[in-house]
């Protein structure tokens, strides 16, 4: 699709306006088409629910070791570090509520995303992007198969469905790492841990972590299918298709944050 | 494959079950915090100033968390609304009576209603009562006051610095003494005093160890005085003695007085016109009838006497005159007789 639009451009040989923008707005109409498509594919049979249940495996259970490790370490060395700034005030008994807000709120999400895009993104860009060079892609709709809702629909709702989990599973090891650093620092106990933790966090951070995490990981499978799924032809392209959606996933990642914390901010202080 | 599919989708299962629990999990427990499943009662309290208290803060009755704001609305300009969800199980222990003040959950934490107070004489409250509420000191009146004792501090900083100025300056007494050489050779030569009237009452004292050394020493006076019990006994009577003494010179210096007393009075009375003796001594007209009559007196005597005489050679009075001359002539000779001595 892009191709053609890309072909169309050099065949008419005219820039509407500047040939770097042209491309712009047609790469983004491209998406725009591209996103369109999955939502119109998402709801109509048939569902490939094997396929759903295999990327489901591959992007969460086998990211779960991974994500977790890192939850823990994060947890760990977040509470680490924060200790001395609150120890100057004598507070650290305000460790944990400092953990549960920024783990819940902010860093569980975030790294998990983060290492779901390096991880799937990159994966999902080479699995596509690869098939797509090998003209996979064309057989499989010569064949009858509908390669969009194969490929695309099944990686992006597994990957919407499998990044909120993985979140909460980081948060949960996030929190477990955290309380060890505390309770061998501070000598909390568990419960009173526990009662700082949720006494700090509110239904509207779980909620909006959940929310966000939903919307990281529809990201991170939208942008490995179509960066895969547009990737250009030689094996350059493979490279080039994992290593883009990697960037642009991560990217997006960030930004999307930016935008849940205003929409947060504005829920919250309402 | 089948197999490998099946334990696939065992594995999903089980790691989307376990991801849904945690969450679930997670959603049971801050509800449980926050006792979104427990049931309660809604009680109000009317602050002027609530100081930046949130919905969701919690609500502190003797220390412990039973409850939290639910919402805070403005009734009027100068009166914010707050109404609060209290668990049912701590209704019994809040009393109609119990006022409600903003507090703060440590030195810089959160924001928190306290209910406090309550007499077991009121009934417990109930659904959508209204607690009467205390206002609570706030950070600026605090500041507020701790300005007013930064001014005073600074004035009386001021006052010191004045006064040290001075000191240097010389003026006032303490800052002469402190300054001036004249007044600290006085001090110094007040100082060589009191070192020599230390000196002479270390002397004295000595003396006073001698005297009482002295006092002890058997024998003398002193130690007689002080330790003999004879000695006491009899100055013991002479004191009662002189005591008496007294007692009787008292009492005749008393008589005096009485009779100085009289006395005044007879020589009131002798001053005194009417009486027969003041008219004597006083009266000048007396004084010269009494002239008169002992002139009168004398010339009478006289005659008196020239009569007598004339008596005298009477032949009726001559005999027993001539008798009397005779036994005086003869008591004179035997007093002569008797006087010279015998050869």
């Amino acid at each position: 699709m892009q191709s053609d639009a890309n072909k169309s451009q050099q065949a008419t040989g005219r820039p509407v306006t500047t040939r770097k923008l042209d491309q712009l707005f047609l790469n983004l109409g491209d998406v725009a088409a591209f996103i369109g498509r999955f939502f119109q594919e998402v709801f109509v049979p048939p569902y490939e629910f094997k396929e759903i249940i295999r990327q489901c495996y591959e992007v969460g259970y086998r990211s779960l070791l991974l994500i977790s490790t890192t939850g823990f370490i994060t947890g760990m060395v977040f509470t680490n570090q924060s200790r001395p700034s609150l120890s100057e005030f004598g507070a650290t008994s305000w460790l944990p509520s400092l953990i549960a807000i920024a783990v819940v709120r902010a860093l569980g999400p975030l790294v998990t995303a983060l290492i779901a895009a390096g991880k799937v993104g990159s994966s999902i860009g080479a699995e596509i992007g690869s098939m797509n060079v090998t003209e996979q892609i064309d057989a499989m709709e010569v064949s009858g198969t509908n390669p969009f809702k194969f490929l695309v629909v099944s990686r992006v709702l597994a990957t919407s469905f499998t990044i909120p989990l993985l979140t909460m599973y980081t948060v949960f090891v996030a929190l477990i790492g955290a309380f060890l650093n505390v309770n061998v620092n501070e000598q909390t106990s568990f419960t009173s841990y526990i009662q700082e933790v949720f006494g700090a966090i509110t239904y509207l951070d779980i909620f909006s972590s959940v929310i966000k995490s939903i919307v990281f990981g529809f990201t991170i499978g939208m942008v490995g299918c179509y960066k895969g799924y547009h990737s250009s032809k030689g094996t350059e392209g493979v490279g080039k298709a994992a290593n883009s959606s990697v960037v642009t996933a991560m990217f997006l990642v960030f930004i999307e944050e930016l935008l849940s914390l205003q929409i947060v901010s504005a829920i919250r202080g309402s | 494959m089948s197999t490998e599919s099946t334990k696939r989708s065992v594995v999903v299962g089980i790691f989307v079950l376990l991801g849904i629990i945690i969450l679930i999990a997670g959603i049971f427990v801050l509800g449980g915090q926050q006792k979104r499943f427990t049931s309660t009662v809604r009680l109000i309290a009317l602050f002027k100033d609530v100081g930046g208290l949130k919905n969701g803060n919690n609500v502190w009755f003797s220390g412990v968390k039973i409850g939290t704001v639910k919402r805070i609305s403005f009734v009027s300009n100068s009166q914010v609304e707050v109404d609060m969800n209290i668990e049912e199980s701590s209704k019994q222990f809040i009393r109609k009576d119990a006022s409600a003040s903003i507090s703060s959950d440590g030195l810089i934490g959160n924001k928190i209603v306290v209910i406090s107070g309550g007499t077991t004489r009121q009934p417990e409250v109930e659904d959508g009562d209204r607690l009467k509420t205390t206002e609570a000191l706030s950070s600026d009146q605090i500041m507020a006051t701790l300005q007013e004792n930064n001014n005073n501090l600074l004035k009386v900083t001021n006052d010191f610095k004045e006064l040290v100025g001075n000191l240097r300056r010389g003026k006032g007494t303490v800052g002469a003494v402190l300054t001036d050489s004249i007044v600290a050779d006085n001090f110094k030569r007040a100082m060589v005093n009191l070192e020599k009237a230390s000196d002479n009452t270390v002397r004295v004292t000595g003396s006073v160890a001698q005297f009482a050394a002295k006092l002890n020493t058997k024998g003398t006076l002193a130690n007689e005085l002080v330790t003999d019990t004879t000695v006491f006994r009899r100055l013991s009577r002479a004191a009662t003695r002189f005591e008496s003494t007294v007692a009787a010179a008292d009492q005749s210096v008393a008589t005096l007085r009485q009779t100085s007393i009289n006395l005044n009075r007879a020589s009131d009375k002798l001053n005194n016109t009417n009486s027969p003796l003041g008219i004597l001594l006083t009266d000048k007209e007396t004084a010269t009838n009494l002239q008169v009559t002992l002139r009168n007196l004398s010339k009478g005597t006289e005659l008196l006497n020239e009569d007598l005489k004339a008596a005298q050679s009477n032949f009726l009075l001559r005999g027993f005159f001539k008798k009397k001359a005779k036994a005086e002539a003869k008591q004179k000779a035997d007093s002569t007789a008797a006087a010279t001595p015998k050869p």
